[in-house]
């Protein structure tokens, strides 16, 4: 991919009202990032510490409290189609056919010349071809969720935000997707953010992984993964990756 | 042929195949009982024309043919579903015959039922004569008056429609505003509030004196009460939208507008639609009720106009003439929400 592309946080703070209280909630905490095109980034940290706070406002869903989110220096204004989210729930329309699902984008932004080749070729990639025709409710969860990747790829997003998109599934299917995910980015090179409570995940996809701790949720630590893919999980390299970045898990927790 | 090969024949069945390999095979004297019970209403229908044909009538029966041609036509045309659904059966597809098997006893007794009516009204007159005729005098009242009849049925179905669709389409309109937009529904809601509980009826005397035409007015009262069931619902369909649908549609480059007609309306159908369908009894109700106090035409007129003369086979003719329409109507409605709601029935159990 010859256009780069940045994307940065600078000093970004947010905080939510609570319900109960009159206090409130820092949910993210005075992040500095700055990711770019070609990057698989893992961000892992403990239930509640800001990590889809962080995914939804680089996805322009909500705003900062404080602080900047730039694109190659443009500020980040609400959600738009260069940037894809796949959530935790696969989110699909249920009213909606697993192939109109996927082709929502594209009927949303009025594409029509090459909609038919672009859609027969992504729901190729998922797998999807003998259920197209199905409703979100027929599927099970691992085509549920790649039908939710399908829907935000057809976009051909530039920056895909991914939020536990395999967190519910069985082990065996969510090795299968990451590998898809994996040959994916391989071939676009987009810059990919995912989130993941799966430290084996986390090393095994990730160029870099972000390590997370809460309240206030900063970032901890970020850690290159020096390895090549397709990586081996059993390695001693791999093991040692996993084993840094639980310690730091562990210590965050302890130290609240 | 191979174990193996067996097998794969599972692999490429059809849905009524599948469903047909998970019932259990019945026995041959239960397939007996079910040929035979899926015949009775022919017997029963016969008993029915025995006992019109053979008990002497207590009062003058003029054109007796007219009931018996119907009963035959009754008949008949189970008896031809009879043989069709045999031969489906025997080309494998059972399931035309099970229903009729499902349906036979409810139609048995149905003949049944005719046949002692009439053995109570035309035989015996024990049932309250005149005020309850018997249905060959039905059938000759309506047979007598079909053109009024066909001219109050029209008037009272263009009246419905007008009202009701008048009613849906501004219930619509109010109940997405509401739904979508907190600044409408700031303004519209406490309107809601306080007219949705007031039976559209209520207003009957008001309009008919106010409405520059009893038409416009009756129009008006119909709509009313569809306006209300439908607003509410889609009010309710689009506040109950998950905002995970909402997040997933901006994510994927969908404009407001384009949320609204793609998101917050396709979730709030399956509401929508009940609302029309509770729209519609509503409207039927108000329907008879303005036609009946004010409107001179219609089929709720036709009762009232028949009543007030003494002829009571004439009000039953409409009567049985509004049972039909109704019917239809909701039917109708029926068939479009299964359409609709496809992908609700096709999820997995
Ligand atoms: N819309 C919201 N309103 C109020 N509090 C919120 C909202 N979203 C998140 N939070 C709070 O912010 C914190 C971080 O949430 P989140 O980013 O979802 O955590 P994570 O994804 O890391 O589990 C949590 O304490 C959560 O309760
Ligand atoms: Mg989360």
């Amino acid at each position: 991919m010859p256009k780069t592309l940045v994307l940065k946080l600078e000093g970004v703070f947010k905080s939510f009202a609570r319900v109960e209280t009159d206090d409130v909630t820092n949910a993210v905490a005075d992040v500095n990032l700055s990711m770019r095109n070609g990057e698989f980034i893992s961000l892992v940290g403990t239930s509640g510490c800001g990590k889809s706070t962080i995914l939804r406002m680089i996805a322009g869903l909500i705003s900062p409290t404080a602080g900047r989110l730039t694109i190659n220096g443009v500020p980040i204004e609400g959600p738009g189609p260069e940037r894809g989210f796949v959530f935790q729930k696969p989110a699909l329309f249920p009213w909606l056919t697993v192939e109109k699902n996927i082709s929502f984008g594209l009927r949303m932004s009025g594409h029509t010349a090459e909609n038919g080749e672009r859609l027969a070729r992504i729901i190729h990639l998922v797998g999807l071809e003998d259920f197209k025709n199905d409703y979100p409710g027929q599927l099970s969860g691992g085509m549920a969720q790649r039908a939710a990747l399908a829907r935000s790829l057809i976009n051909q997003p530039d920056i895909l935000l991914l939020d536990e998109p395999l967190g519910a599934l069985d082990a065996f299917t969510r090795m299968n997707i990451q590998d898809e995910l994996l040959s994916i980015w391989q071939k676009k090179k987009q810059l990919m953010i995912m989130v993941t409570h799966d430290v084996d995940e986390a090393v095994y996809m990730g160029t870099r992984v972000l390590v997370m701790e809460a309240h206030p949720g900063r970032i901890r630590t970020e850690l290159p993964i020096e390895m090549e893919y397709p990586r081996n999980r059993s390695s001693a390299l791999f093991v040692e990756y996993r084993n840094r970045i639980l310690e730091m898990l562990h210590y965050g927790t302890k130290e609240r | 042929m191979t174990e193996t090969n067996r097998g794969e024949r599972f692999l490429t069945m059809t849905k009524s195949q599948l469903l047909e390999l998970e019932r259990e095979e019945k026995t041959s004297a239960q397939k007996r009982w079910d040929v035979a019970v899926s015949l009775l209403p022919v017997l029963c229908c016969a008993a029915a024309l025995l006992e019109y044909g053979c008990v002497p009538n207590k009062y003058p029966n003029a054109s007796p043919q007219r009931y018996a041609a119907l009963l035959i036509l009754a008949g008949g045309i189970w008896l031809l579903l009879w043989v069709w659904a045999i031969m489906r059966y025997r080309r494998g597809d059972k399931v035309r015959f099970r229903t009729l098997r499902h349906h036979a006893p409810f139609y048995a007794v149905l003949f049944l039922l005719l046949a002692a009516f009439d053995y109570l009204t035309l035989k015996t007159g024990r049932l309250l004569y005149p005020f309850i005729p018997w249905l060959n005098d039905i059938i000759n009242a309506a047979a007598a008056d079909w053109k009024s009849l066909l001219v109050s049925t029209l008037f009272s179905l263009r009246l419905l429609f007008l009202g009701y669709f008048s009613g849906a389409a501004s219930g619509l309109v109010t109940g997405i505003a509401c739904g979508y937009s907190s600044r409408v529904r700031y303004w519209v809601h406490p309107l809601i509030k306080v007219l949705g509980p007031i039976p559209p009826v209520t207003w009957v005397p008001l309009v008919m004196l106010l409405a520059a035409s009893l038409f416009g007015g009756s129009v008006f009262i119909i709509a009313l009460g569809t306006w209300f069931s439908v607003s509410v619902a889609a009010m309710t369909g689009i506040a109950s939208v998950d905002r995970a649908y909402y997040d997933a549609a901006r994510t994927l480059g969908a404009s407001e507008r384009q949320i609204v007609l793609h998101v917050a309306i396709p979730h709030a159908v399956p509401n929508i639609l009940q609302g029309m369908t509770q729209g519609m009894s509503s409207a039927c109700i108000s329907l008879m009720i303005a036609e009946m106090l004010g409107v001179e035409a219609g089929l709720g007129w036709y009762i009232t106009w028949a009543k007030s003369w003494a002829m009571y086979n004439r009000m039953f003719a409409a009567i049985i003439v509004i049972c039909m329409v109704f019917n239809a109507v909701t039917k109708g409605l029926d068939l479009i929400k299964k359409r609709v709601l496809r992908y609700q029935s096709e999820v997995v159990q």
